[in-house]
């Protein structure tokens, strides 16, 4: 096994390291000199407009696919150099994961426990046992795949990829097809493996659920990495400070109307019965010193209330750009 | 331990009955109701096969022995049926279901050798129609105990229909691996089996020998008198007598035994390209030096079959399609049937050059990508031997090697006792190698520069259209004859016919295109070589501007 070089004590060795990663599909470029690195223990999520290259990414990671150039290490093994040893602490479940028509849950899961090596039979029979426990289908074991819902279907796979108690699990829309219970045992199981040191890479679209889920993520666009970090910083690199703000006022509200209109950063402002409703684009210390000003000015302030706008705004306001462009 | 902490088990490779991707389709495909269902069919009708020979035989007054043998045949061709047709059948359609449902990636995951994965499938996929075969046995078994057949004539049979099976299931695999439609990898694994194994042995006949022996028949042949009923079985020797047998440049094996080497090539070749798709689906089917060595050891190999029969006679298809023939008074090989040859061995050799370069020769996007991951590594060349290198050298090489092989087989066939006084000079291997090279390099140069949409479009245009249109016009009149010629030799696919016609000094041209062959050939020549300078200029241009573009451009700028 080829192991990275390694890296001093006190800074703990990525469990996912992409170095400018490139994937071509002839000339047009679907990731773009990707770096990114992700601690271990961590659920890290990706998020990004179709064609943003989620899935080449993630191909890639999982030795599916040879990628143009760049390098990837995970948890210590080069994927492009050691595919074997990567592959045994890979966990992958792919978006819309299919399960094979011919074979019953219990035998599909011990067909891959025996693939990846699990010990004697019994050792197998058990960890099956474990991780359709895991995710709470034990009484699917004797079912045959093909019978399976859609949402049955991504917990089977979701076992499967647990199953050899991997490493690094990498999660193509893992939650698509589930009901909000499976959801809530999916989240608490991806928690449950964080604890134990396992890294869980994960992309949805359904952007709530991935930030209640990660504990950071990042968000790629047009094969490039636009942010990292937790959603609040990410939030703040995509350079979002445009905000809604509602004063309400117990009197003199058309002055302090007029007063804020001559203020920096704001715009589309109107009166609402006792509340003016205005935009804001400035940073958290402007706008202290706004609510100062109504304040020293002699505005009676009864509430002020801020609205940010959503991630998936974020994300819809990306798209469009994209589609314009 | 390894450095991730998880266990490093390893499966190994040769413990076939251990492969969990075996294991998994013993479970699939042998539940008992559908194996009982197959068993019960294929008993019911080796059984009745059996049945009916034995008690047709002893009626028509057959020893018990030769009653029984009756049945062998019969039996034989059944077991074949459900190893080669419903085997073969299998393991393609079930490796494009694998794709189908989109369970293939699981299996690319799988921390396993891509040998071992090769193996799990070949053996796994094929499992029911193994059981079913399994089940044929008790009723040989017993048969070949009644008819008193040696171990030394049974055992040689069943191992060529063992191996000949694995190449046919590997001949599937591939064909499942690379076709992505399911009908499509179901229908063309038939087609190229029927053509591998069916068609392509029937040059055989035309002195290509090497190819009859990727199929079961010459160990048939060989054995087969044995099998049958004793009266039938001895004039069945006698015609066997006539048959060739193989004598690898002199070296004299026994039919299955060099069966068993020819299809081994074959064999290990298939499971090159398989083990390269497993490892990176993105990967060519052959690596250039394994497609190049590959070549060279087709053409040992139709050397080493033909060379030994040629002064025997037994190379010519007048003894070929009447083995008879041979007992007559003064059969002597007609002058034309060696050009004929000559021709065949050489249009067979190109086409082989066009294969190759089909499967080793990269794609425009596989060359940009190279030039991308080069200029990354800060290197201004592409590795050598590469998927994304170009194949120009290895096709150089190849066509060289086609027409030293073409040369040979010609000289052996001129220069035979047959054809007193006649001798093959250097200048006609100059010619030969004119031949391959113009029309071999040339459609590499072609289909490296412009891919293989134009490629698909020249080979009908220019390779096709004109070699009906000759057939079509050649009929209508014998004054047509000549513009007849001047059409098919536009297909470059003609010119090495026309270069055996043309150069050699038996040939026996008939007096309407006596004058029109040689001339179109040299005409026909000169363009396709100036068509393949060309388009090696081209290619050089347009790798160069590929390079350039990638090297000196910012790539980051290049969406």
């Amino acid at each position: 096994m080829k192991v990275s070089e390694p890296t001093p004590t006190h800074v703990p060795r990525p469990a996912i390291d992409i170095r400018d990663l490139r994937v071509d599909y002839g000339n047009f470029v679907a990731v773009d000199d990707l770096s990114l690195k992700v601690p271990p223990g961590e659920v890290f999520g990706l998020v990004g407009p179709n064609g943003a290259g989620k899935t080449s990414t993630f191909r890639v990671l999982t030795t599916l696919m040879e990628p143009t150039y760049g390098e990837v290490i995970l948890d210590g093994v080069d994927v492009l150099e050691d595919i074997e040893s990567a592959r045994r602490i890979i966990g992958y479940m792919p978006d819309l994961a299919p399960v094979p028509a011919d074979l019953k849950v219990g035998e599909f899961l011990e067909y891959y426990a025996s693939a990846y090596g699990l010990g004697s039979l019994a050792q197998r029979r058990d960890r099956v046992a474990e991780c359709l426990e895991e995710v709470a289908i034990t009484d699917l074991r004797e079912k045959w795949c093909k019978e399976l819902s859609r949402g049955q279907t991504q917990r089977v796979v979701l076992a499967k990829t647990l199953l050899h108690r991997p490493r690094v699990l990498i999660l193509d829309e893992p939650a698509s097809g589930l009901d909000p219970l499976a959801r809530r045992d999916l989240r608490n199981a991806l928690r449950r493996l964080a604890k134990t040191g396992a890294t869980v890479f994960i992309s949805s679209h359904i952007l709530s659920e991935l930030a209640e889920m990660c504990t950071s993520l990042c968000v790629m666009n047009r094969g490039r990495l636009l942010a990292s970090g937790t959603v609040e910083e990410v939030r703040q690199q995509l350079g979002n400070t445009e905000r809604t703000i509602t004063a309400s006022f117990l009197h003199r509200q058309e002055e302090a109307a007029s007063w804020l209109a001559t203020r920096l950063g704001i715009h589309d402002l109107r009166l609402d019965g006792s509340q003016v409703v205005f935009g804001f684009k400035g940073t958290d210390d402007e706008q202290a010193d706004l609510m100062e000003g109504l304040v020293h000015e002699g505005f009676r302030l009864r509430a002020f209330e801020e609205r940010r706008s959503s991630f998936e705004d974020i994300l819809v306001e990306i798209a469009e750009s994209n589609r314009h462009s | 331990m390894n450095a991730s902490g998880t266990e490093a088990y390893r499966h190994r490779t040769w413990e076939v009955w251990k492969n969990p991707i075996f294991l998994r389709y013993c479970r699939s495909r042998l539940r008992p109701k559908g194996l009982g269902l197959a068993l019960l069919i294929t008993v019911l009708i080796a059984g009745f096969m059996v049945g009916m020979a034995r008690s047709g035989g002893v009626r028509s007054g057959l020893s018990l022995s030769d009653a029984a043998r009756l049945a062998l045949p019969a039996l034989l061709g059944f077991q074949c049926v459900l190893l080669f047709i419903l085997g073969t059948a299998q393991a393609a359609g079930g490796m494009t279901a694998e794709r189908d449902e989109g369970v293939i990636d699981y299996q690319r995951l799988i921390p396993m050798s891509p040998l071992s994965k090769v193996l799990g499938f070949l053996f796994g996929l094929p499992v029911r129609e193994y059981a079913m075969f399994l089940a044929t046995l008790p009723f040989a078994g017993w048969t070949l105990w009644l008819g008193e057949i040696s171990w030394h004539v049974w055992l040689p049979i069943y191992v060529t229909i063992l191996t000949s099976a694995v190449c046919y299931h590997l001949t599937g695999l591939v064909t499942g691996t690379v076709v992505k439609n399911r009908r499509w990898a179901f229908l063309l694994s038939i087609g190229i089996v029927f053509c591998l194994y069916t068609v392509i042995p029937q040059m055989a006949k035309f002195g290509l020998v090497y190819f009859k022996y990727l199929t079961v028949w010459p160990v048939l042949e060989e054995f087969g008198p044995k099998l049958m009923p004793r009266t039938a079985g001895a004039a069945l020797e006698t015609l066997q007598n006539l048959a060739p047998t193989a004598k690898f440049f002199g070296l004299g094996f026994p039919e299955s035994v060099f069966t068993v080497f020819s299809q081994g090539g074959l064999i290990l070749t298939f499971f090159v390209m398989l083990c390269r798709k497993w490892r990176r689906t993105e990967s060519h089917l052959l690596g250039k030096t394994w497609a190049t060595g590959f070549y060279i050891w087709i053409q040992i190999q139709l050397l080493g079959n033909s060379l030994p029969l040629m002064d025997e006679g037994a190379v010519f298809p007048s003894q070929a399609f009447d083995r008879m023939i041979r007992l007559k008074a003064g059969w002597h090989p007609d002058p034309g049937e060696a050009v004929a040859m000559s021709g065949i061995y050489g249009v067979m050799s190109l086409m082989l050059i066009f294969i190759f370069a089909i499967l080793i020769t990269p794609s425009a996007d596989s060359q940009i990508r190279g030039w991308r991951r080069a200029k990354k590594q800060g290197v201004d060349s592409l590795p050598f031997f590469s998927d994304a290198a170009t194949s120009f050298w290895a096709v150089l090489i190849m066509a060289l090697a086609g027409a030293t092989g073409w040369f040979l087989f010609t000289q052996g066939l001129v220069e035979s006792r047959w054809f007193p006084g006649h001798v093959m000079s250097l200048k006609i291997l100059l010619f030969y190698a004119l031949v391959m090279v113009a029309a071999g390099v040339g459609f590499q140069a072609l289909l490296e520069s412009k891919g293989g949409r134009v490629v698909g479009l020249v080979t009908i245009f220019a390779g096709i259209v004109p070699v009906m249109a000759g057939a079509v016009i050649a009929p209508i009149d014998d004054s047509l004859a000549p513009l007849a010629v001047w059409l098919f030799g536009i297909s470059p696919a003609s010119l090495p016919m026309f270069a055996s016609a043309s150069l050699l000094s038996l040939s026996e041209l008939p007096m309407e295109v006596a004058r029109a062959v040689p001339r179109a050939f040299q005409f026909w020549l000169f363009v396709t070589t100036m068509a393949c300078v060309w388009r090696i200029s081209r290619l050089w241009v347009s790798r160069r501007e590929k390079a350039k573009s990638v090297l000196s451009a910012d790539v980051v700028a290049e969406r």
